[in-house]
């Protein structure tokens, strides 16, 4: 019997296996795609209800963050909003009939925890250079140096782990109720599939955000003035 | 459990696509509009702070034209008021000249007239007094008057100079001897007489009477006239009151 927890190849491209989470992942991927060129291609001044609903997205994530992260947003803006959009629009993929979420499989949070892990050391390298990410390393004092960097590691990995387990989890748990009770039973526990993954989507952007500030501002780049967010002019 | 490392790649390199995608397609567009969308406002906002600075500059030099206007009325009203007190001055003060002109005018006139009128009654009363001793004289006409009318006219005779007493009294030299009434015949050979003896020749000496003189005696000759009668007196009088009274 095939653990559930294995990914099962669809098919081959060569050597490299395709598997449903792909799969799911290429159609998450075109749908956010497509509907991205949809919505910007007929951007005014004078919005239209779709493009309030999607600038109010935009803006959200801005405000995030700025309050998470005290910087501007426009160079973190596309890598956190990409993952929350992803991440939420992966979890929430399983009210497809037959779809199951690609998130619900090791490889895909293992990629989004790389990503981070890597996303991590470029901000850092880019704010405040090679010299100054490491340095980030011995903060508080050197002696923190190995524990800072088993943490680098571990909260990456925490990521991952959190992630994969629960939406893994509900995943199991709505198969496990479906199989042994009736068609309406699970639709509770659906329900909470949706909550969770949506909530599980905030926090990995939000912790995100959290990994890559403490690489940035601990270079003591001073924190963006709040009040030059955007508010309506008196 | 095992991981599929292709998978991991795999997945790997679609977030990162996604990512670079959502990027261009939607992250920045959405972005850039907002900012867009900002960036108008803000420049609506600026250019309606500025015309609402405008609107209030503009105010106030309204009100300063305005502050100015009233000023410049101000002085329009003073100097029309000190243009009319200069006119209202002025008229006065010609009209001041005028009156006093008049009345210098109208004094000189009423003086003119009043000597005129001074004049016409002191000859009037000239006149009447005349008049007056022509009757009060004519009641004097007697021996007495004519004696000394002709003592009067010797006198006079006798005060011509010698040559001149000579010249006209020339023997054979006509001569009138005028009186207010007629002599009677004795008086007149008496009077002739007198006057031949006064004359120290002997004119030829006719007597002729004339009431005008009131009273009298007067002597009339080719180079002679003396005037010796009431009426002479009188003309001589009524003369010299006249002239006194010329203005």
């Amino acid at each position: 019997m095939t653990s559930p927890l294995a990914s099962v190849a669809l098919f081959h491209l060569g050597p490299v296996p395709v598997t449903a989470g792909v799969e799911v992942t290429w159609a998450i991927m075109v749908v956010l795609v497509l509907g991205g060129i949809l919505i910007t291609r007929r951007l005014s001044l004078v919005p239209s209800a779709a493009q309030t609903v999607f600038e109010l997205i935009v803006d959200t994530v801005d405000a995030q963050i700025r309050a998470t992260m005290r910087v501007e947003p426009a160079p973190y803006r596309a890598f956190v909003g990409t993952l929350f959009a992803f991440i939420f629009v992966a979890n929430w993929s399983s009210l497809v009939p037959g779809v199951e979420p690609p998130t619900a499989h090791l490889e895909t949070d293992a990629a989004l925890a790389l990503l981070v892990f890597v996303a991590v050391i470029w901000f850092g390298i880019r704010a405040g250079g090679l010299r100054g990410y490491l340095a980030t390393f011995a903060t508080p004092n050197p002696i923190m140096i190995p524990l800072n960097f088993v943490e680098s590691l571990t909260r990456t990995f925490s990521l991952l782990v959190r992630l994969f387990g629960n939406v893994m989890s509900g995943v199991f748990v709505i198969g496990i109720v479906l199989s042994l009770a009736g068609l309406l039973v699970p639709i509770p526990l659906m329900a909470l599939d949706l909550l969770t993954g949506a909530v599980q989507a905030y926090i990995f952007a939000v912790l995100a955000m959290v990994f890559i500030a403490g690489a940035i501002n601990e270079e003591g780049q001073p924190a963006p003035d709040t009040s030059s967010q955007r508010t309506p002019p008196s | 459990m095992t991981i599929d490392w292709w998978t991991l790649g795999i997945q790997t390199v679609n977030v990162v696509i996604l990512i670079w995608l959502l990027e261009r397609f939607f992250w920045r567009p959405v972005a850039a509009m907002i900012e867009q969308r900002r960036a108008t406002a803000q420049r609506i906002l600026d250019e309606a702070e500025g015309k609402r600075s405008q609107a209030i500059a503009a105010l106030a030099k309204i009100e300063q034209t305005r502050a100015g206007f009233a000023r410049e009325r101000e002085a329009i009203l003073a100097a029309a008021h000190e243009a009319a007190e200069l006119a209202r001055a002025a008229r006065l003060g010609e009209a001041a000249k005028e009156a006093a002109a008049l009345l210098a005018e109208v004094k000189t006139v009423m003086e003119k007239e009043k000597s005129l009128a001074d004049k016409a009654w002191s000859e009037r009363a000239s006149h009447l007094a005349v008049e007056i001793a022509e009757r009060l004289a004519a009641r004097l006409d007697g021996p007495a008057v004519r004696a000394s009318f002709l003592s009067w006219l010797l006198k006079e005779i006798r005060a011509l100079p010698d040559p001149v007493r000579q010249a006209v009294a020339a023997n054979g030299v006509a001569l009138e001897a005028i009186s207010a009434t007629p002599l009677a015949p004795a008086d007149e050979e008496r009077y002739r007489e007198r006057i031949s003896d006064a004359f120290g020749a002997h004119p030829l000496i006719v007597f002729k009477a004339d009431p005008a003189l009131i009273a009298g005696l007067e002597l009339h000759g080719p180079h002679l006239a003396v005037r010796n009668s009431w009426r002479a007196d009188l003309t001589q009088i009524l003369a010299d009151l006249t002239h006194d009274n010329r203005p």
